[in-house]
């Protein structure tokens, strides 16, 4: 103990630790470094987030603002201690059971808050939940079936947990599926109720220290002059790195515009630009190493707005590369069809600008990287907090220069992404290098405020939009003009703005196109892909311009939708082939189901109801870098007494159910059950390349690898039984762990001897499979690969809402939502994955901005002021899936996740409207815009008088 | 963000904690609950060599009710004043603001007293202890003075108190006879959320009449507002909603807004005006004995 560390008695989870601490230490400090109890997590270290929630002395408190030595004499409980003897603590088994989480990075703050709860009230009602969960975010928006399992806890008390649905039927004889389609509990969910999952974060090595990295104070500017004397002289600080020291490449998402560096060389292009690096011995002395380096900057001019940053003596971003000058990132000009002759033959146009938002994925986990060298020197992992451990693999190869074969990546659970984690971060390159120089593993994490300096989320879109239409209704064609606001660096915003306009035909039948979109640079943290990619705002837009066009022309919001919905077999206008499509019966089941007819029109004063649609990519026709792989692979390999086998795979479980969805697919056309199914977790040594999680690709891509590999060993298993059997191998079934005779089902082994009968024979029983899209997908022309995909969701959603006329809010009361994602194979991520889109969505409409202050400061790069839906604003929700069947799917399966966003916004916009008669066009709609427009209304009603 | 260094003291009592905060001056803060402190030092708004914990004075802690005369010790955390049923039975409408603050574990973790004296303009607990007719305690370790809540704050982050002076306990005086107050609020989100206006409101009513009004307004000025313009039209009036109204609307004018992330200023005013004619109806609703507070609906 060093002499200024107080001594503590704090009593965790049961046991009595004294620990000499220093006073600036927090508890949540205490649990996770001290203690390694890492079940407490740390999202925002503010208060705001209640992911480090504990009990102290029986209450919950945010043990990020408890200081260590405030807790002294106190007794802490922690998840890890919720269970006690017993194991899993009955709340935890009734998460495990309602599928009550799905990133996990909130559930042990939740947890404990229903701990407290249920302590006073055994038996909550829902109003009690929601107020005890109050001060706990989860941003997968998992509060609906929180709340069921917290109601339903005492249940479990005395129960075994088993894998087994909640609502446990029999084998789906029609579709003859035993564990696709049936919502067997999540396969990571026992880790994250109980605490032992580990994120990137919570990761320990031997000798491991810390980096961090200093960023720019200024948005625009050049850097003459750094000096790290005084930072490197710092006790306890082992490497200090700057632009000077890194590989001198640009490197980005798309290869069409690496505009990145690792470390700013010379130029700093926004606030939170990465200028230096540093590693130390722990974090405090690195982050007052960053305060002792010397940056000299030369200020420029510098610009925030995309229609100042096109104007012809606007500051020059990126004069380094004359293809980018006037500040143009990507423009985008298509031309489908006939659309003047449209225009000129239409009966009625429509016009209407609309203005988005710069909404941040704000995913709970932090993002963070370990890096450490190994083997001779020569080799070196890196743990990442990543959706896309593939390409991090190659981007970290390509840009630092170390052969892909040197480098393993390994993705541990991710709280979260949101397609915030969608690319390759300077943590990444930052610890890889910092290792090297130090030779110890280097731990980076960004705080909350660095999340928001590095950004990547939504891109602010200005969408003009306008539609021509017959009376009836039926689109004759579209005109979108679309400027995005970039933001410094390209990420992945070449492909948002080729996404804005790809979209739009897939959804109505849009037989004459014409789309231009223009990405701009200003300097400001860059955008990036995010949830929907490019779509939600026009998408937002469209749904908006429907509702106004059904009432121009006099017809019911569904009735112009279904005049123009999209069809089975149809290929749009630009040449975006839509395979499996029950678009129209997500309509017909979300109007009958939200009561519409009965509610439209009729509801009192201050409440409304509205529809909006939308659909999604099930995963990219194309890999971001070209190349010829396939985009998902897989490995299947025995267990050598077959009583289990392993799945090799590296896609992304980032909270969105995938690795349950892949072991489902994997047991049921192994013909063994859920449990037998072993994932090896992500790790590029182990496992075979996979795209990642982004484009909602995984349950079509990688599910069809997996299925493929699951065959190939279900194949050397049928031919090893069908020579004992004496019989045709190709006259054999699997299921529920049993081999047979498909016309004799008594004659038949275990799956398991069967399994040990084909290793014997052959050595090591293992299947491959691989997925890669049909050929040839798009038109030819420039952009026509974004928005191919093999397979397209869509779904409907009715909102119903009541606006306080007064003050302007907006409770969001009841949600209705039928998607069309082809066969549900699992019911309970499902929903939750059309439930969290529901809230998402309410928060980008309703809350969510970043708001740019003076000289590119972000006024709100936190969760204090930056506010995401909480469980107060969840309301009612029915999620529900039309039959639907996609040939080109694992089980007939297409996408959930990003799709079931689409909708929303255009639906609360469109009941808000219902409500009280304001069409609001600029995200979000908060109350002060739509009091603001009320008056203009009442005004403008009582000038005409 | 990580806290920088500090010294940490435990003293454990007044006059030891008011003597060394004295002595180390200006770097030295009084730490209680930290909910709004650790954040602000942690984000480097403020700085401190010093943290003086009050967490081990016990004698701040107690909440006590002798003859319709409430005294919360200002160590009393936001949960424990909403819960109490001294405060309940006193003056239920501060156990009201007290329990909308923040989420479960701030109000577990921040104290009465921490609310009053960081002095944050948009404090929930302040606007109805004034409307009250609060009083503070104050000691410096020898001597107590008793400050009006109404007198307590000078400023955002401001207030009288003198260098190594401690809040240590707030005291509510019997609410006369026929009275009924109300705090209401407008926040962005649901809960944990700071207030974008808020509105207390006490009536105290004569028969029919109104006898004495007060209107105190939160987050619309540099500190909790009171509206004498509002008494001074509602007293001796007969309640209806068009005098409610008409409250509102010198509420409105009379507060000092300004604008920021959550609303501008005339948005404020605006809300200003809405929240003082519900909360006026919903205190004279109490006053007459057909109001209900959150915890007495039913579960």
């Amino acid at each position: 103990m060093s002499g200024n560390e107080l001594l503590v008695r704090i009593t965790v989870n049961g046991t009595e630790h004294v620990l000499g601490v220093r006073p600036n230490t927090t508890l949540l400090q205490v649990l996770r470094n001290d203690l390694d109890l890492t079940g407490t997590k740390k999202g925002c270290e503010m208060g705001d987030c209640g992911a480090c929630t504990v009990l102290l002395d029986g209450r919950p408190v945010n043990s990020c603002l408890v200081l260590a030595v405030q807790a002294d004499g106190s007794e802490v409980l922690t998840v890890e201690g919720l269970g006690g003897e017993a194991g899993l603590h009955a709340l935890q088994k009734a998460f495990v059971k309602h599928g009550a989480l799905q990133c996990g990075y909130c559930t042990s703050g939740m947890l404990m808050s229903a701990r407290a709860l249920i302590e006073r009230s055994p038996e909550p009602t829902e109003r009690e939940i929601r107020e005890a969960l109050g001060g706990n975010l989860c941003r997968c928006g998992t509060y609906p079936r929180l709340i069921e399992a917290i109601r339903d806890w005492k249940r479990f008390e005395d129960v075994e947990l088993d894998t087994r649905p909640l609502d446990a039927r029999e084998r789906d004889q029609e579709r003859d599926l035993d564990v696709v389609s049936h919502g067997v509990t999540r396969y990571d969910a026992p880790d994250k109720v109980s605490g032992r999952a580990r994120y990137t974060a919570d990761l320990k090595l031997p000798g491991m220290v810390y980096g961090k990295i200093l960023t720019s104070p200024i948005p625009h500017g050049i850097i003459r002059r750094i000096d790290v004397g005084r930072a490197r002289a710092l006790p306890g600080v082992l490497a200090v790195i700057t632009g000077q020291d890194v590989p001198d490449t640009w490197y980005g998402v798309s290869p069409a515009r690496y505009d990145e560096q690792i470390l700013a060389r010379d130029r700093v292009r926004h606030v939170g630009d990465e200028v230096a690096a540093v590693a130390a011995i722990d974090e405090q002395t690195a982050l007052e190493a960053l305060r002792l380096i010397d940056v000299e900057y030369e200020e420029l001019p510098a610009v925030f707005d995309p229609f100042e940053a096109m104007k012809p003596d606007a500051p020059q971003i990126h004069p380094e590369n004359r293809r980018y000058e006037g500040n143009i990132n990507t423009l985008v000009e298509w031309d489908f069809g006939d659309v003047d002759a449209a225009f000129a033959e239409a009966d009625h146009v429509r016009r209407q600008r609309f203005v988005g938002n710069r909404t941040y994925q704000s995913p709970l986990e932090p993002h963070a990287s370990l890096a450490r060298w190994e083997h001779h020197g020569n080799r070196v992992t890196l743990w990442s907090a990543t959706q896309v451990p593939h390409y991090v693999h190659q981007m970290v190869s390509r840009t630092l220069g170390i052969p892909m074969g040197d480098i393993r990546v390994i993705r541990p659970a991710i709280g979260g992404g949101f397609g915030g984690k969608a690319e390759t971060t300077p943590l990444d390159f930052c610890a890889v290098l910092l290792s090297k120089i130090t030779g110890r593993p280097v731990m980076m994490e960004y705080s909350r405020e660095e999340m928001f300096l590095h950004f990547r989320g939504r891109h602010k879109q200005y969408m003009d939009l306008e539609v021509a239409v017959k009376k009836d209704g039926t689109i004759l064609g579209v005109k979108s003009e679309i400027v995005l606001d970039g933001g410094a660096y390209t990420s992945f915003g070449v492909i948002t703005a080729y996404y804005a306009g790809s979209m739009i035909p897939t959804l109505y039948k849009v037989p004459n196109y014409r789309y231009k979109g223009v990405r701009v640079y200003t300097n400001l943290p860059a955008s990036g892909a995010f949830r929907g990619h490019g779509v939600p705002q026009p998408r937002f837009a469209f749904e908006s311009m429907m509702d106004m066009l059904a009432e121009d022309l006099g017809l019911d919001p569904f009735e112009i939708r279904r005049r123009n919905a999209m069809d089975p077999d149809y290929r749009t206008c630009n040449a975006l082939d839509i395979s499996s499509c029950e678009f129209r019966a997500t309509l017909d089941q979300a109007e009958a189901k939200s009561e519409w007819k009965a509610k439209k029109g009729r509801l009192p004063r201050g409440r409304g109801i509205g529809v909006g649609c939308g659909g999604f990519v099930s995963g990219a026709g194309y890999p971001i870098y070209r190349s010829d792989f396939p985009h998902s692979n897989a490995v299947i390999r025995v267990h050598e007494d077959a009583t289990g086998v392993s799945l090799h795979i590296a896609a992304a479980e980032i909270g969105q159910g995938s690795d349950t969805v892949l072991t489902q697919i994997a047991a049921e056309e192994l013909g063994i059950p859920y449990e037998q199914v072993w994932l090896v977790d992500c790790d590029t040594v182990l496992s075979p390349l996979d795209l990642g999680s982004y484009s909602s690709r995984v349950t079509l891509m990688a599910g069809n690898a997996v299925k493929m590999a699951a065959a190939e060993v279900r194949r050397q298993l049928f031919e090893a039984a069908a020579s004992v059997l004496g019989c045709d191998p190709g006259g054999l079934v699997a299921r529920d762990g049993r081999i047979f005779i498909r016309e004799h089902p008594a004659v038949g082994m275990s799956w398991a001897e069967a399994g040990r009968l084909a290793f014997s024979r052959g050595g090591p029983v293992v299947g491959t499979g691989h997925y890669r899209p049909p050929k040839n997908l798009g038109g030819d022309f420039k952009g026509g690969t974004v928005g191919t995909s093999p397979a397209y969701s869509f779904s409907t959603a009715v909102c119903e809402v009541t606006v306080d006329e007064e003050t302007g809010y907006v409770t969001v009361d009841r949600f209705v939502d039928f998607s069309d994602a082809g066969t549900v194979i699992n019911p309970v991520t499902f929903h939750g994955q059309v439930e969290g889109a529901i809230i998402m969505g309410l928060g980008e409409t309703l809350l969510e901005d970043t708001v740019v202050g003076e000289q590119g400061r972000l006024v709100n790069p936190n969760l204090h002021d930056y506010l995401i839906p909480s469980i107060h604003e969840t309301p009612r929700i029915h999620s529900g899936a039309v039959e639907s069947f996609e040939p080109r799917g694992p089980f007939g399966a297409k996408e959930i996740g990003e799709g079931s966003l689409l909708p929303v916004l255009g639906a609360i916009a469109n009941a808000i409207y219902d409500a009280c008669g304001v069409r609001i066009t600029e995200l979000p709609i908060t109350p002060e815009k739509i009091l603001r427009a009320l008056r203009e209304k009442r005004e403008a009603a009582g000038g005409s008088r | 963000m990580k806290l920088d260094h500090f010294v940490y003291h435990r003293p454990g009592s007044l006059a030891e904690a008011s003597e060394l905060l004295r002595s180390l001056g200006d770097a030295a803060h009084f730490i209680a609950g930290g909910t709004d402190l650790l954040p602000d030092l942690k984000r480097g708004r403020e700085r401190a060599c010093h943290l003086v914990s009050l967490t081990g004075i016990d004698e701040l802690r107690a909440i006590r009710l002798d003859d319709g005369r409430l005294q919360v010790g200002a160590l009393a955390s936001l949960a424990e004043v909403h819960e109490s049923p001294a405060v309940r039975r006193a003056f239920p409408a501060l156990a009201e603001a007290a329990g909308v603050l923040g989420g479960v574990q701030i109000r577990n973790q921040g104290t009465l007293g921490g609310n009053f004296c960081r002095a944050v303009p948009c404090a929930d607990t302040p606007p109805i202890c004034l409307a009250g007719g609060a009083e503070v305690v104050l000691s410096d370790g020898r001597e107590e003075r008793v400050v009006p809540a109404a007198e307590f704050f000078t400023g955002p982050r401001q207030t009288v108190l003198a260098p190594g002076e401690v809040m240590t306990a707030l005291v509510v005086p019997p609410q006369p006879a026929g009275s009924g107050a109300c705090y209401r609020r407008f926040t962005l989100r649901g809960g944990l959320a700071l207030s974008v206006a808020s509105v207390a409101a006490r009536v105290v009513l004569d028969g029919e009449a109104i006898r004495e009004a007060r209107i105190v307004l939160g987050a619309v000025a540099p500190v909790p507002l009171p509206v004498a313009a509002c008494g001074g039209l509602l007293a001796g009036q007969c309640p209806d909603d068009d005098l409610f109204g008409r409250a509102g609307e010198i509420a409105a004018r009379e507060a000092q807004p300004i604008s920021d992330i959550r609303g501008s200023a005339e948005y404020r005013r605006e809300l200003v005006a809405v929240l003082t004619r519900r909360a006026l109806a919903e205190a004279v609703r109490r006053a007459r004995g057909d109001g209900r507070y959150d915890w007495e609906v039913q579960r």
